[in-house]
């Protein structure tokens, strides 16, 4: 019996503490993701684990860079990240520069701003699918009313409606978090530089541009990196709104590699679409690490 | 703080009345469906107060659809989740914590890379390691592959409570005698007690809203679906029941929006470290 309190054994009760934790996510998260690599080397249309293998080939990567859906989905990834990221920045900084003000009732506005953060994909989705609907929804009678169009919009065949609804539903569920962690960055701000600025006599777009917005610089980083992660992720919305349709307008990087591996059962070439997704999501993350790593010791 | 005009603080309010109701407007959507009668939903112009609520809906959906088992089947995958996050999670965060060990930064970075790990890829070796093991169409199929992203979650979130808690509280058990094991479990636990509640109830809001592992590996065997599934279900039918789908995310979003009122202050707590007071 080794006595873990001496000073002696310290560390080694250290990495007994670490090491269920190390093994689950090499077993979960690092054997599957050299697996997934391995997979999109071979030829296979239905992937297992052990028994006869294909030999090792770069046709699927082959495939993808002369594949037009593989370049669409490419191009509908970067539209969506632009759109939901640069939309839901502007607006989460404008909520939580509101909710920053200090009122009566701040810490219910608060409460409730942040709601759809809580409310489940899915739900979100068939939601959002219902005040979208084409017949009988309640935006396309709001905007029949108010006269922006002159007939019904159909969210489910035109394809820029249906990409902005894609759009729409994500905003709604993930700029709350964007408006909580910008706050956060707000109420680390001290007041006593607003005081001074002041006293110097700035206005409130000055002190706007002079001291809240480069103070909230690497805030403003981290969250649209976050967010843009975030749109690669996806599934859920997209998937239960428009499965990727029509014709491929809201198949982003996500929808494709699950469509190549569990609809068309080609899991190959999902594979390699996952893949080269997970390559571009490094190359992104880098900067959030980078920043992260500064703080982490 | 200069004293703000009548006029100011009139526009604070009506900006701020204005934004909650844009964006609770579907939630309130949702629960006006719900419970409208089936006739009204097909009416223009729609209307936008329950003159006649239909409260039988909730039972309809449990007479009409396997409701129940698919709450059941998420409670169990979001309870076995958390408790396995958790678990593992304390173990990781406290070393993390306490002990300078040798590749305890690369895991911290691993931790927090984790999350951009583009979840439909990670499904496809999934699938294949579950195939060999029988594993798909179980329950825990669903509790391993979510676990992927609440485990790192569960252990960052945690080194975070743990950090905030003075290393002299197991110093003096130690010297008391107190074994190391002894003093993480009889004293850092009780005091790290409202970080615990908080990791684990988001490890729950995140199992309980995970689409795509229950899509993939529990769709053909119907009496494992969770609520998600079930709900995407139900949408995708020819003839969609908008009042029934409605009735079921209802229900389905309830706890979750329950938790997020009980968790809301550690949330902006938790990124503010307290900076608001």
């Amino acid at each position: 019996m080794i006595d873990f309190s001496s000073p002696r054994h310290r560390a080694k009760f250290g990495y007994l503490l670490l090491a269920p934790a190390v093994i689950m996510m090499a077993l979960i998260i690092i054997y599957p993701i050299l697996l997934s690599v391995d997979i999109s080397l071979q030829d296979v249309r239905i992937a297992r684990v052990g028994g006869d293998r294909e030999p090792w080939t770069l046709e699927n990567y082959r495939w993808l860079t002369s594949s037009a859906e593989f370049w669409n989905s490419l191009w509908v990834t970067a539209k969506m990240v632009l759109t939901v990221g640069g939309i839901s920045l502007i607006i989460g900084l404008a909520t939580a520069l509101l909710v920053n003000q200090k009122f009566r009732g701040r810490s219910l506005a608060r409460l409730f701003v942040a709601l759809p953060w809580a409310v489940p994909e899915v739900v979100a989705t068939v939601i959002w699918a219902w005040m979208l609907d084409s017949s009988f929804g309640v935006i396309n009678w709001a905007l029949l009313k108010i006269g922006l169009v002159d007939q019904a919009i159909q969210f489910g065949s035109n394809s820029t409606a249906a990409f902005f609804a894609v759009c729409f539903v994500m905003i709604w569920k993930g700029y709350p978090l964007v408006s909580i962690m910008l706050l956060a960055g707000l109420q680390s701000i001290p007041e006593e530089q607003y005081q001074a600025a002041r006293v110097d006599g700035a206005n409130v777009w000055q002190r706007f541009f002079y001291i809240t917005l480069p103070s909230l610089a690497p805030v403003l980083g981290v969250t649209s990196v976050m967010t843009t992660l975030w749109v690669f992720r996806d599934f859920a919305i997209i998937y239960v709104l428009t499965q990727g349709g029509p014709i491929g307008s809201t198949t982003t990087l996500s929808i494709l590699t699950f469509e190549q591996s569990f609809a068309f059962f080609r899991m190959g070439q999902g594979a390699a679409v996952g893949v080269v997704t997970l390559v571009i999501c490094a190359f992104i993350s880098r900067a959030l690490v980078g920043r992260f790593a500064n703080s982490v010791h | 703080m200069q004293k703000r005009s009548y006029l100011g603080t009139f526009g604070i309010y009506a900006t701020v009345i204005f934004t909650c109701a844009v964006l609770l407007f579907p939630i309130y959507w949702m629960i006006l469906t719900a419970l409208s009668p089936r006739t009204q939903l097909r009416e223009f112009p729609p209307r936008f107060w329950p003159d006649d609520p239909q409260w039988g809906v909730f039972a309809d959906l449990l007479a009409t659809q396997p409701f129940g088992l698919w709450m059941w089947n998420t409670i169990l995958v979001a309870v076995a989740t958390m408790v396995l996050s958790l678990t593992v999670g304390v173990l990781a965060a406290y070393a993390l914590s306490r002990h300078r060990l040798r590749g305890g930064q690369g895991l911290g970075l691993f931790i927090l890379t984790s999350k951009m790990l583009p979840a439909t890829l990670l499904v496809i070796p999934l699938f294949a390691i579950f195939k060999s093991l029988g594993l798909v169409g179980s329950l825990w199929s669903v509790v391993i592959a979510q676990s992927t992203l609440i485990v790192p979650f569960a252990t960052w979130m945690l080194k975070g409570y743990f950090d905030t808690i003075p290393p002299e509280l197991e110093h003096a058990a130690l010297v008391d005698g107190c074994s190391p094991l002894g003093a993480l479990v009889r004293v850092v636990l009780p005091v790290a007690a409202p970080g615990l509640a908080a990791t684990a109830l988001y490890a729950f809001v995140i199992s309980w809203s995970d689409f795509l592992y229950a899509r993939t590996f529990l769709t053909t065997s119907e009496s494992k679906w969770t609520l998600n599934v079930g709900i995407a279900t139900l949408k995708g039918e020819f003839v969609t029941d908008w009042n029934t789908i409605m009735a079921a995310s209802l229900m389905a979003a309830v706890p979750i929006i329950g938790v997020y009122l009980f968790l809301e202050r550690y949330l902006v707590g938790g990124l503010s470290s307290g900076s608001d007071k």
